[in-house]
């Protein structure tokens, strides 16, 4: 361990248990959401966070997962009550511009490709959404993806391309891409023992973090056709393969996992009240056998279930979770 | 087993803990009983026995469920499969066949069934792709296959097709003259894929049911013609005609289950069993035969006046048939006073989503659109609900490029690819076919006349026509999957 | 396409892969069984709380139908100082379809009642389902769990075998 993890603020507010937190494109708003049904904008305030807005009303039953546009002008949430809402704050306060409807019942996941024209969500259903915001602002249902043969907990898009990941009670992970009239599954990526609950792309997203219930955490390599390793590349698709996988730091499921795009270090939340800290280390072979060690374990980091965590994309090192016990806190990672 | 529904059936399963082994249990309630209560004991022959304080000991009964249990309930429908495989599939044809035979030999001739077999022009091409044959040569074999086998007719459902194709359009102008006091007259919804149907009445219910056009579909108006028509004809009753239809798709399996075209008074379905392509195909192989080989014999007509040369055709507009293009034409004749020859398909989103627009000077163009698989039918779906359906009939079906590429179709041989199948199955569809115009046809008209009195009777109502019910959400917790 | 992870070389598994339960079989050796005070009458607590619960068909409670048994409650501290209980029943037929309804009940009960609000996992005993480890993982995921609290009908149903006085 070289680091530590400081407790900059501890944001309250949320009348029941917090299941997400997402830091706006520019760093300077949070947002976090959970079973009160509400979402809450947190920003900076002098030297302390505040909460700037709550947003109510929008759904009957918890919200489980907020997501920023790239642009950082909407915000989507993700409900169990079966809809996803968009948020738009072009008027400078947020309005509920949409309701995304379609899914059987409770949606888990919702994000925003890179372009900003596609969304996707995912359900207890077992299917994938994606969605095609058009020009004047409409969201239509571009593909509806079954590949999962469970319940499907997160989805995360490829930081530059229109890739999309998805992670699932099946204890696999999917990758899919647009094919010539519809998206298509184009790999399925075994090696979890249980639930995968969380997924998240390095900066180049040659690199996906996974993690979940089995509690550890899996680093899977893409390897492009024609790659010097000369792994086969079926039907000139990019093959993903894991490369590492770290375990023994968390006693209970891995419930989330966040790829620094600044740092690189990647940071898990879990329901053994923790969160940890890796830090890549220099090694022979990074690319076909990388290193991570622990950099922090932050033992009883909330005083129950941590269920998301989350690096700031613009400052460095700092980080937000949230938990069952109500609570969202900022930290700050501090090197030795 | 890899379920065989459509898309948007399979997405309506919520099963997640019902393994293909352990069939649907419908949770019971037991009223509570003061006190204590007894144990179950496991018997050897893996029954149940209660045995309460008393020591009494009482066998408990296994619950069993119907297709109908399954259908009215707004749970899982893929456990509803091997309900169906007992009570819809060739080994069920198989069985009446036996029967009938046993009657023969016993001298039995009242107790024997008339066994009447209709089949589909998609099913057709399925098999015509198959076996490498034109439509003609496979209709013509399949008639002689089913009749070596003891079948006593065999019928083309594009006949009833025709009556499917008049009445949709006919629905659709009298809707599109009523949407100005009727507000959920428009869009116009096509009726003919039961996989939406049933998936808009599990999930939808009332709000999107008022919009479906109630027209039948081409199996069930066969189911009409055979039970009701010909069995007059014959001079029998509906229950002693044993009517099978051959079909593209596993979703009619539970169409023909609907108990809106059961007869309560003689007991009896419109269409007792549905085989798909793929399950004809499977008979071939258990009688060892290839479609191939099989002699070529005349199909039958419900008419005796009608010409077995002029049995053999098909309907224009598409390997879903036809809806949109009949419906299209008919509205712009009628509504518009004009005549469109062809019509153009404008695609959208993807090739399951196309649009035709027909106008004429001074009126306000008419929309039509095509939307197929479950990713399109959402974006309709949506869009009638929040009032912003612009299209004034679409022809919705379930499965992605439409009947053609029905989850009862035979699966590719070889190398071929699912896609490549289906286009083989598209192109062969309307391969040197007649193309027939249902409104001009003179047996359609005659049958009209003769059976049904005349268009827009009550009797044409009753033959051509259904209802659409919302299914209840349960509200039992006991069997609310989580 | 199936993509293996073993097939690459060079993997490191640091330590080797352990589930849930290995994890926590590994906690008892390392921890011999000093149950502390504390964890004994928890244990006694919980196992109090949920032999009352009624079984959602039949009048009867979990501990008349042998449902839940003392052995079957276990309550050990992990490394990162929670306190971990275990919960094991066994549910009155192979197939019973409400086994997951009695899981959501146990934990119900106890999230409602222990104010130290200990990790919870609920197990069906082995051997005695059908398929236990499918429910065994449902009535474990806490986002299942959660949502299915939400849902008005179940919340009746559970409510009912977990203060049947109150629903009388």
């Amino acid at each position: 361990m070289q680091g530590s993890l400081k407790e900059i603020q501890q944001l309250t507010g949320h009348t029941d248990q917090v299941w997400c937190v997402a830091w706006s494109p520019s760093g300077s708003l949070l947002a976090s959401c959970g079973g009160d049904k509400t979402i809450r904008i947190w920003g900076k305030e002098g030297d302390s966070w505040v909460c700037k807005s709550v947003l109510m009303d929008a759904h009957t039953r918890t919200i489980r997962t907020v997501s920023w546009s790239p642009c950082g002008q909407y915000l989507a949430a993700a409900s169990f009550d079966a809809t996803t809402s968009i948020w738009s704050r072009k008027s400078g306060e947020f309005e509920c511009l949409a309701t995304l409807e379609g899914h059987e019942n409770e949606v888990k996941c919702v994000g925003w490709a890179c372009t900003g024209n596609l969304l996707a969500t995912c359900a207890r259903d077992k299917s994938v959404w994606i969605w095609e915001v058009t020009a004047d602002e409409e969201f239509e249902c571009a593909s509806v993806l079954s590949t999962h043969t469970q319940d499907v907990k997160c989805v995360k898009w490829h930081p530059t391309s229109e890739l999309l990941a998805s992670c699932s009670y099946d204890d696999t992970i999917r990758l899919y891409r647009e094919a010539s009239d519809d998206w298509e599954s184009c790999a399925m990526l075994k090696g979890h023992k249980s639930t995968v609950w969380s997924l998240d792309f390095d900066k180049d997203g040659h690199r996906l973090a996974s993690a979940g219930a089995d509690a550890s955490l899996k680093i899977w390599q893409e390897y492009e056709p024609g790659n010097p390793e000369a792994i086969a590349t079926p039907d000139n698709i990019p093959v993903w393969k894991c490369v590492c996988t770290i375990a023994g730091h968390h006693e209970r499921p891995i419930y989330s996992v966040s790829w620094c795009s600044l740092s690189g270090n990647i940071a898990t939340a879990s329901g053994d009240d923790s969160l940890c800290v890796y830090k890549e280390t220099s090694s022979e072979d990074s690319k076909n056998a990388p290193k991570f060690e622990i950099a922090v374990r932050q033992k009883g980091a909330h005083s129950e279930d941590v269920n998301c965590v989350c690096w700031n994309p613009v400052q460095e090192g700092m980080l937000a979770s949230c938990s069952d016990d109500g609570s969202v806190k900022i930290w700050q990672l501090l090197k030795e | 087993m890899a379920s065989q529904f459509s898309g948007a059936l399979q997405l309506t399963d919520l099963d997640d803990f019902i393994t293909p082994s352990q069939e649907c249990i419908k949770p019971v309630k037991i009223e509570r009983k003061p006190g204590k209560v007894g144990k179950i004991r496991i018997e050897d022959d893996g029954s149940y026995t209660e045995i309460d304080q008393t020591g009494s000991e009482t066998r408990l009964e296994k619950a069993k469920i119907t297709l109908n249990d399954c259908l009215a309930c707004s749970g899982c429908i893929t456990s509803a499969e091997s309900v169906l495989i007992t009570q819809q599939s060739q080994d069920e044809l198989y069985r009446v066949l036996d029967e009938n035979s046993q009657h023969a030999q016993a001298g039995n001739q009242s107790m024997m069934k008339e066994i009447v077999v209709s089949i589909s022009p998609q099913a057709r091409a399925s098999l015509a792709a198959a076996f490498k044959l034109s439509i003609a040569a496979t209709a013509h074999k399949l008639t002689a296959f089913f009749k070596r086998l003891g079948v006593h007719h065999v019928f083309d459902t594009n006949l009833a097709r025709g009556f499917s194709l008049i009445e949709t359009c006919h629905e659709f102008v009298r809707r599109y003259n009523a949407s100005e006091t009727e507000k959920t007259s428009l869009p116009m919804l096509a009726s003919a894929c039961p996989g939406w149907i049933c998936y808009a009445e599990k999930t939808h219910g009332s709000y999107i049911l008022p919009y479906i056009s109630s027209t039948k579909s081409p199996q069930q108006v066969m189911g009409s013609l055979v039970k009701n028509y010909l069995a007059q004809k014959l001079g029998k009753t509906p229950d002693a005609i044993y009517h099978v239809s051959v079909m593209p798709c596993f979703d009619k399996k539970l169409e023909a289950s609907r108990t809106d075209f059961f007869n309560d008074i003689y007991q009896t379905r419109d269409v007792d069993c549905v085989i798909t392509s793929a399950e004809v195909e499977k008979m071939l192989e258990k009688e060892g035969t290839s479609l191939s080989s099989v002699e070529d014999y005349p199909l039958d007509s419900i008419l005796p006046e009608c010409p077995p040369e002029k049995l053999v055709y098909n309907h224009a507009g598409g390997g879903s048939g036809g809806y949109l293009e009949h419906a299209a034409k008919f509205a712009a004749s009628i509504l518009l006073q004009t005549q469109v020859e062809s019509l153009s398909y404008k695609v959208l989103r993807n090739q399951d989503f196309q649009e035709v627009t027909v106008s004429a000077e001074g009126k306000p163009p008419l929309k039509f659109a095509l939307a197929y698989g479950f990713r399109n039918i959402q974006n309709i779906v949506q869009r009638v609900k929040r009032g912003k359906c612009s299209y004034h009939f679409v022809e919705i079906m379930a499965c992605p490029s439409g009947c053609n590429n029905g989850g009862g179709q035979i699966r590719p041989g070889g190398d071929e690819t699912q896609k490549e199948r289906y286009q083989a199955v598209e192109e062969v569809y309307n391969k040197e076919v007649e193309v027939v115009d249902p409104f001009y046809q003179q047996e359609v008209e005659s049958l009209y006349r003769d059976w049904l009195d005349g268009k827009d009777t009550d009797k044409a109502r009753e033959m051509l026509h259904t209802q659409y019910h919302e299914i209840e959400k349960s509200t039992s917790a006991l069997n609310i999957k989580w | 396409m199936e993509y293996l992870e073993s097939s690459v070389d060079g993997e490191r598994l640091v330590p080797s892969f352990m589930d849930h339960q290995s994890l926590n079989k590994f906690e008892a050796e390392t921890q011999p069984d000093v149950l502390d005070s504390e964890l004994k009458v928890l244990q006694e607590t919980i196992y109090d709380l949920i032999s009352d619960i009624r079984d959602p068909e039949k009048a009867a409670s979990l501990e008349d139908l042998n449902v839940v048994s003392e052995e079957g409650v276990t309550v050990r501290r992990l490394l990162t100082g929670q306190v971990l209980a275990s919960i094991e029943f066994v549910p009155t037929v192979p197939h019973c379809t409400l086994a997951s309804i009695i899981g959501l009940s146990i934990r119900s009960k106890l999230d409602q009642s222990l104010p130290q609000k200990p990790k919870i996992d609920i197990f069906i005993k082995k051997g005695t389902h059908d398929t236990a480890d499918e429910i065994n993982k449902q009535i474990n995921d806490k986002e299942r769990i959660s949502a299915a609290m939400e849902n008005p009908n179940l919340q009746k149903l559970v409510a009912s075998c977990t203060d049947p006085e109150a629903m009388e």
